[in-house]
């Protein structure tokens, strides 16, 4: 068992060979192209639960970590390609890989006669590849190398049926919101990695940089700047505001896909990065409470946006990108464990309720909540699950949701304990979220299940491909919380699980100890100021990374009952008897008007950014190019060319000519002389033999 | 015993043989030529085998006379086998005629 964590790279390059084997033979096997994906991704699965199992019961472990190192410009600079395992890895590749085989498996049954499915596997295989590199990567490029081909796969298939311009135009404003981040995430990894340079031979080093911050080696600077702009990759991967813009459009790729890249497993990915650089960025309160506060806006307006929507999908992604932003504040809060618990858990119960969508979806053709009801007798499977995601995802206690969501919520109040308004800000808005949270989940639900089929369709229930998937990740959306809950205090669980050795029960947050180490420069205004902003009571004391197991919190969970049901009785008096004949969530005057335009981030963006672009600057760069540089390069061919012709008519014709024909024609000239030797007269032959004789015996005799 | 007898005999058959070879036109004759040279280095061979070693065990040179004899019987046979094929072919042995080899 232990060896298998050397081979976990094998995880990642699985879903690589399948997803060449289905392109280039998927469409002659008999499952076009199916098996293959499901294959490789079965047995990485199997392989992800032997090392997930391994990494927790030996937990807390330190990390094993193999690479391959390339030194293009001798000693001193390194790059690496590599693995670290450790529990964060771990845990990312059961998710990853638990994820991507529900889909995979679901996928044959949903995507069933469409055009292009081979490729829709390859495409599937491929994206699972591209985030287990990213989740694998023991140094900062390669995640960089993951990052942009998860930002591919994932334009590839949100614009899977390209033949409409709508899903062309989300594939494109997804990819270019992205890329707008991940220009921030490369120079962030370069601003680190140059605060590295000197420090060690191999910069980009995960291990490395966390423990020279975590070591006082890299300057507040380096540290501030580098990880906003990594967080500025975040903002934009995980659909934090405002560039979560693209991510409700996303929807427009098939709903499998919804499932694992816009909701389980790719969104996260800024999560993931930086609960991965979590001990450099607690160096700095700044970045903390940047953090906190985008996270803190993201889940409570993404939640409220979700109100207004009538497609299930819609609703579905608003609700990820209010789910991320909880993770996001968690981070920026403190709570390491907190926030990737809720991705872990968030992960399953999210692909649960995108699946179930499209079993729905699947049934009545429609993405719209309005086009169902009544779909609890025709499909009770599937209500039995989404119901249990539902529940998970509005934090009903017991559940999954409820347990990572309350570790969030208690993670705000420690870090408020600690002096910090941000966890202040956590607690109660996190709080509140969950009601909006359950308030839309329940009228989805209410839509969806009760009241009349308003569907053009007889229901039906979808087959066992579809319905399978779903009760694995009904059972995990409860079953994952028990990882970490008061009812599992002993060793090992889910925080020793992913705690790195850096981040071990003595850790605190270096600015809690310490006044002059927290806001340290003196006379740097921006970092003082915002000290004294974030941290209005510091000197409390010192606030541990490690929070521990979390014992049970009765007034927390007399509020989030009182909520929940609070909410739940307002979806039922609005929804309980089918779709109202007016929707009260579209009677809310400027407050509807402003979530139906989404507070006008995309008017915004297309009115300020897009248009300006299409219309002033490409104009003027197209202008520019086609004048300025195509002029220059056209100079340049025309100079090339008439120096190539004066070259070919001098030189080449003159010189190399003149000298190739001068040879030939000088060995024709004396080979025709000198051919006449060979007369074939073979006494001519005798003769010169002994006349050739005669002359050596002449020379011998003189030579005596 | 003198050597001078037959050296002389030796280099006067050498010297015809060179003689015939070069001048004349008919192959038969040139062949023959051929072999007056041969005859002319066994003379030697044999003198000097009598001069050196008289009445000795050793016995190389007559051993190399008799190969050379032995040798020369092999040459005249694929030569005048030669000298056959090119009178059936064009019904001439006159060398002068058989320039096949020219450039």
């Amino acid at each position: 068992m232990e060896a298998l964590l050397e081979y976990a790279y094998v995880v990642v390059l699985l879903p690589l060979i399948s997803a060449a084997a289905i392109a280039a033979f998927g469409k002659q096997l008999p499952w076009k192209g199916a098996e293959l994906g499901i294959a490789a991704l079965g047995i990485g699965w199997l392989m992800s639960v032997g090392i997930a199992w391994q990494t927790f019961m030996n937990s807390p472990m330190e990390p094993v970590e193999e690479f391959f190192r390339w030194s293009p410009l001798g000693g001193g600079f390194v790059f690496e390609l590599g693995m670290l395992v450790d529990g964060l890895t771990a845990m990312m590749l059961l998710l990853v890989t638990t994820v991507s085989l529900m889909v995979h498996i679901y996928s044959r049954e949903y995507m069933k006669g469409e055009v292009r499915f081979t490729y829709f596997y390859a495409m599937l295989s491929l994206f699972t590849f591209s985030m287990l590199v990213l989740v694998i990567a023991n140094n900062l490029l390669q995640a960089v190398i993951g990052w942009e081909l998860v930002g591919l796969c994932s334009f590839l298939l949100i614009g899977f049926y390209w033949e409409e311009k709508s899903n062309q135009d989300a594939a494109n404003k997804a990819f270019l919101t992205t890329k707008f981040g991940d220009v921030g995430l490369i120079v962030g990894v370069i601003v680190l990695s140059a605060g590295m340079f000197g420090l060690t031979d191999t910069p980009f080093n995960i291990i490395e940089i966390n423990q020279a911050a975590t070591d006082g080696l890299l300057s507040t600077s380096t540290i501030v700047l580098g990880m906003l702009l990594i967080f500025l990759g975040c903002i934009s991967k995980s659909g934090q505001m405002p560039l979560h813009v693209w991510l409700p459009d996303a929807m427009a790729g098939p709903t499998p896909v919804s499932a694992l890249i816009h909701a389980a497993t790719m969104v996260t990915a800024g999560v993931f990065l930086l609960a991965r650089l979590f001990p450099v960025l607690a160096q700095s309160a700044l970045v903390m409470g940047v953090i906190a506060i985008v996270g803190v806006i993201t889940l409570f307006f993404g939640g409220l946006l979700a109100l207004v929507q009538d497609d299930l999908k819609k609703i579905l992604a608003y609700s990820t990108i209010s789910q991320l932003g909880y993770m996001v504040a968690a981070i920026g809060v403190g709570g390491y464990t907190a926030s990737i618990f809720h991705l872990f858990t968030h992960g399953f119960f999210k692909a649960l309720l995108f699946l179930g969508a499209g079993s729905l979806i699947h049934a009545v053709h429609s993405n719209n909540i309005s086009d169902m009801g009544g779909m609890r007798k025709a499909m009770p499977h599937t209500f039995w699950t989404f119901i249990i995601g539902s529940l998970a995802l509005a934090g009903f206690p017991l559940t999954a949701g409820f347990f990572s969501k309350d570790e969030i919520l208690i993670a705000g109040e420690i870090w408020a304990g600690g002096g910090f308004l941000t966890g202040n800000l956590v607690y109660w808005i996190g709080l509140a979220a969950a009601g909006v949270t359950t308030f839309y989940m329940a009228r989805a639900c209410f839509l969806v299940f009760a009241g009349e089929n308003r569907s053009h369709h007889p229901p039906h229930e979808s087959g066992k491909q579809m319905v399978g998937p779903l009760m694995l990740l009904a059972v995990l959306s409860v079953a994952s919380g028990y990882l970490l809950s008061p009812f599992s205090p002993d060793q090992p669980n889910f925080e020793t699980w992913t705690q790195t050795p850096i981040l071990d029960g003595d850790a605190v947050y270096p600015f809690t100890v310490d006044e002059t180490v927290a806001f340290g420069v003196q006379g740097d205004g921006v970092i003082a100021s915002s000290g004294s902003v974030l941290a209005a009571e510091a000197g409390d004391g010192p606030v541990s990374v490690l929070h521990g197991v979390p014992s049970w919190h009765p007034d927390l969970l007399a509020i989030v009952l009182v909520i929940f049901s609070l909410a739940v009785f307002l979806a039922w008096r609005f929804y309980g008897k089918g779709l109202p004949e007016k929707d009260p969530m579209l009677q809310m005057g400027p407050v509807t008007r402003a979530l139906v335009a989404k507070y006008g981030f995309d008017d915004f963006g297309y009115r300020y950014i897009v248009v300006p672009v299409r219309d002033v600057l490409s104009r003027w760069a197209t202008t520019s190019s086609n004048t300025y540089i195509d002029g220059a390069v056209a100079g340049v061919g025309k100079a090339t060319k008439s120096a190539a012709m004066a070259t070919y008519r001098t030189i080449d014709q003159k010189v190399i000519d003149g000298a190739v024909n001068g040879s030939a024609l000088s060995a024709a000239w004396w080979s025709d002389r000198l051919k006449r030797i060979q007369s074939g007269d073979v006494q001519r032959y005798a003769g010169a033999i002994v006349a050739g004789v005669i002359v050596l015996v002449l020379a011998f005799a003189a030579a005596r | 015993m003198s050597l001078i007898g037959p050296l002389l005999l030796a280099t006067f058959l050498f010297c015809v043989g060179i003689y015939g070879i070069i001048a004349r036109r008919n192959a038969v004759l040139v062949l023959m030529s051929v072999e007056l040279m041969l005859n002319a280095v066994n003379i030697n061979l044999v003198a000097f085998q009598n001069v050196l070693f008289p009445g000795e065990e050793a016995v190389s040179g007559l051993m190399f006379a008799l190969f050379i004899i032995g040798v020369a019987a092999a040459e005249v046979g694929v030569g005048l086998a030669i000298v056959f094929n090119m009178f059936r072919n064009r019904a001439t042995v006159n060398v002068d005629d058989v320039d096949l080899m020219r450039w």
